[in-house]
């Protein structure tokens, strides 16, 4: 039993309570007199500094710790001789008295402590001190847990961003991993890739490794080292104190000079896509916050991976389809040159030779056979402007093109140049028309086939009247193309812009049936619009819709 | 209640040694070079100084409460606000502390500091008046500015004064600023004045 402190003069109940009140009390208290010999030393301080109260009583307090003395603590003493209290925070001081830690675990070297040193009536006039200490090793530590896993999220969220825009997941940790490091003092960093049809393990990224390790590891198979094992039973391998295990398994790590070891499988439903794992030369544990924040990095980067392998793989498929469409259009345009060329050119022999035949040789043909010929020329010419309309409507095959402002009075005016049957009164442009963003060809053939259109399906008997007209409406300009032929049933009106549909009530009418189809295709990739109002009997009003300009 | 401008300054420089004494106690502590600057002090009845200090301090504050008995008899207190107390124990401590709040090790700090400050001020009176001062522990709470001095104003019927002391430390390149309040019942003022008087006057008598 300790000696108690007195704490009022005279008083033997408060006597008795002081000392009792150090017996019990959670801290360590001590008492010097005034020259700052050690007159109490509670229970708290016996089992916490392992000296006993027998031993430090009567003992001069710094010469006991003359630690005190250098870290100009002795000073506080003579302050609370004089009256003063002294408050010894643990940030500023670590700690008052050099005690071991209660948890060794603790990863100080000394108790961490706050103190509070004041001065003590001993009674006759006579001023010693107490001195109180707490122990805030535990508190400090969770502080300092705490403080870690602010950071620990700081990071996560981070690199989940980071991770999760990206399409190289690896790369973004292999860039991560020295923050990583400095934050959790690790040094050692593997990722691994696996490869499930030969249900090898191929190394990504190596960080904190000799080369020649490196070299040695580029393919690991099960049963190999650690990193395989994570891979192999598909779960996490935690392992500490790496030094006392002498396994086959942990051959590599010790060769390594590994202390610690925390590696993860990469997993997505049950899928390994890899493996990350985690190493300290320093430290023999990795504590278990530690531990978890390590387990959602390796899932965000597992998911995050598994994202890139299916979008890479969707890539492939996108391209491996565009390759295959690429194909059938380039065979189409090829079967669009047969056309052109090799079918064109017996044609032509054809149509050719009757000319010759009834230019040079009339005199010998009975008129019978000249009608047949002349039957034939016209047949023949017929399939050429066919293979000519097919050839321009293949042409049309969604290239960009270049648009540009286009004087839709020069068009017309060029159209009409060479076409003698467009001549007033049959056509009539009663004001200018403007201009429009378009292609100049395209668009010259579109009106070109309207007209023809209108020249072709005039009604029987009555001669053909074509009225040209524009008009703006909003950022577009509408072309009119009106006439008085046949007119076409609504009931049609879509249909008569597919390719090979006739306008009905005009079989009798030459035409290859493709003419509006180009007039509708060719508009559409100029941006346009177009469109028909017509009745049978009331004549057609065709018109194309184009960017003003 | 007015002070002269010479019992302004006369009180001035004493708390100035003290401040000095502090200070030195600081740096040495914190291995930084600290500095403690009192740019002006005021007395004021102690009913006016809690609407003062709400219109300087608009957040909450840290007060470090010390009481003194003895021939001169009071309430000493260190009021930084809650974000200056902050600042002031990251600086003083290395800049380890939590960064997010005023946590468990803030707290001590701005209490060692206090109480170092306080002792240090008291000190020197209590030299002046070359007698003994007994100082009670130190208590630190944080409130809002204009309720610090609840708990010193009731239960007291003497009139009291407080001397209010502005105080700027300089740290590591760093100015925090806050306020030093010796509150004083009317008896421990007049004697406080009229001590400060005589020690001018051996000051300027050869």
């Amino acid at each position: 039993m300790t000696p108690a402190s007195s704490f009022s003069r005279g008083d033997s109940t408060a006597e008795a309570l002081a000392g009792r009140v150090q017996d019990v009390a959670p801290f360590g208290i001590f008492t010097t007199d005034g020259d700052l010999v050690i007159r109490s030393w509670n229970q708290w301080l016996e089992s916490h500094s392992g000296l006993t109260a027998a031993n430090v009583v009567g003992s001069p307090l710094l010469d006991l710790f003359p630690v005190l003395r250098e870290r100009h603590l002795d000073e506080r003493y003579r302050r609370a001789l004089a009256g003063e209290i002294s408050i010894l925070s643990t940030a500023l001081h670590g700690h008052l008295l050099p005690l071991p830690p209660v948890d060794e675990d603790a990863g100080v070297p000394h108790m961490l402590q706050s103190a509070r040193i004041a001065p003590l009536d001993l009674g006759d006039g006579q001023t010693g001190t107490v001195t109180i200490i707490e122990d805030v090793t535990q508190r400090e530590c969770q502080a300092q847990i705490l403080l870690r896993q602010q950071e620990h999220d700081r990071i996560l969220s981070q690199a989940s961003e980071a991770l999760l825009r990206s399409d190289r997941p690896l790369d973004v940790m292999a860039g991560l991993f020295p923050r990583l490091a400095a934050a959790l003092k690790l040094d050692v960093f593997l990722q691994f890739q696996f490869h499930p049809e030969t249900k090898e393990l191929h190394l990504h990224t190596a960080a904190g490794i000799a080369p020649e390790l490196r070299r040695a590891m580029a393919v690991v198979r099960y049963g190999d080292n650690l990193c395989a094992q994570v891979a192999e039973w598909r779960r996490p391998v935690i392992e500490n104190r790496l030094e006392e295990k002498s396994e086959p398994i942990f051959r590599l790590a010790r060769q390594l000079g590994l202390r610690s070891y925390a590696g993860f499988p990469l997993l997505i439903n049950e899928r390994l896509l890899g493996t990350i794992s985690f190493g300290s030369y320093e430290r023999p544990v990795i504590a278990p916050d530690e531990l978890e924040f390590l387990a959602q990095i390796s899932l965000s980067v597992a998911v995050a991976l598994d994202r890139a392998q299916r979008e890479a793989s969707l890539e492939t498929r996108v391209a491996e389809r565009t390759a295959s469409l690429n194909e059938t259009i380039a065979q189409l345009e090829s079967f669009s040159y047969t056309i052109a060329h090799d079918l064109r050119a017996p044609i032509r022999s054809l149509t050719n030779f009757s000319d010759i035949l009834l230019v040079e040789y009339a005199a010998h043909l009975p008129a019978e056979a000249q009608d047949m010929l002349r039957r034939l020329r016209r047949a023949g010419q017929r399939l050429d402007d066919l293979t000519r309309d097919l050839l321009s409507y293949s042409r049309l095959d969604g290239k960009r093109l270049k648009l540009e402002r286009i004087d839709l009075d020069e068009v017309v005016r060029d159209i009409i140049a060479v076409a003698p049957a467009l001549q007033p009164p049959t056509l009539d442009i009663p004001a200018p028309l403007g201009a429009v963003t378009a292609q100049r060809t395209l668009l010259q053939q579109c009106l070109s086939n309207l007209f023809d259109n209108a020249l072709k399906f005039a009604a029987p008997g009555t001669p053909a009247r074509i009225l040209v007209r524009a008009e703006k409406n909003g950022p577009w300009r509408r072309i009119w193309v009106e006439d008085n032929g046949i007119g076409i049933d609504p009931a049609v009106h879509r249909k008569i812009f597919d390719l090979f549909e006739r306008i009905p009530g005009g079989l009798e009418v030459e035409g290859t049936g493709i003419g509006l189809a180009i007039v509708a295709r060719a508009t559409q990739q100029m941006g346009g619009t177009y469109g028909v109002e017509s009745a049978p009997g009331s004549g057609s009003r065709f018109w194309l819709e184009l960017p003003a300009a | 209640m007015e002070l002269s401008p010479p019992q302004t300054d006369a009180l001035t420089e004493l708390i100035n040694i003290g401040y000095g004494r502090a200070a030195g106690a600081l740096s040495e502590l914190t291995g930084y070079r600290v500095s403690l600057e009192v740019p002006r002090i005021g007395m004021h009845r102690i009913e006016e100084i809690p609407p003062l200090l709400a219109e300087m301090v608009r957040s909450d504050v840290a007060t470090v409460t010390q009481v003194f008995s003895g021939p001169l008899a009071g309430t000493a207190m260190l009021i930084l606000d809650e974000k200056a107390a902050m600042v002031l124990s990251r600086l003083l401590s290395d800049e380890k502390n939590n960064p997010g709040g005023f946590d468990a090790n803030g707290r001590e700090i701005i209490s060692e500091v206090g109480n170092i400050l306080l002792n240090a001020c008291l000190g020197v009176f209590g030299n002046l008046l070359q007698v003994q001062v007994t100082f009670a522990m130190p208590q630190l709470q944080v409130s809002a500015a204009g309720r610090v001095l609840e708990s010193v104003s009731i239960e007291r019927e003497e009139l009291q004064y407080g001397l209010m002391v502005h105080t700027r430390f300089q740290v590591r390149a760093s100015n925090v600023t806050g306020f030093l309040v010796i509150v004083l019942g009317i008896t421990s003022l007049d004697r406080l004045l009229h001590e400060l008087d005589n020690w001018e006057h051996r000051q300027t008598s050869p």
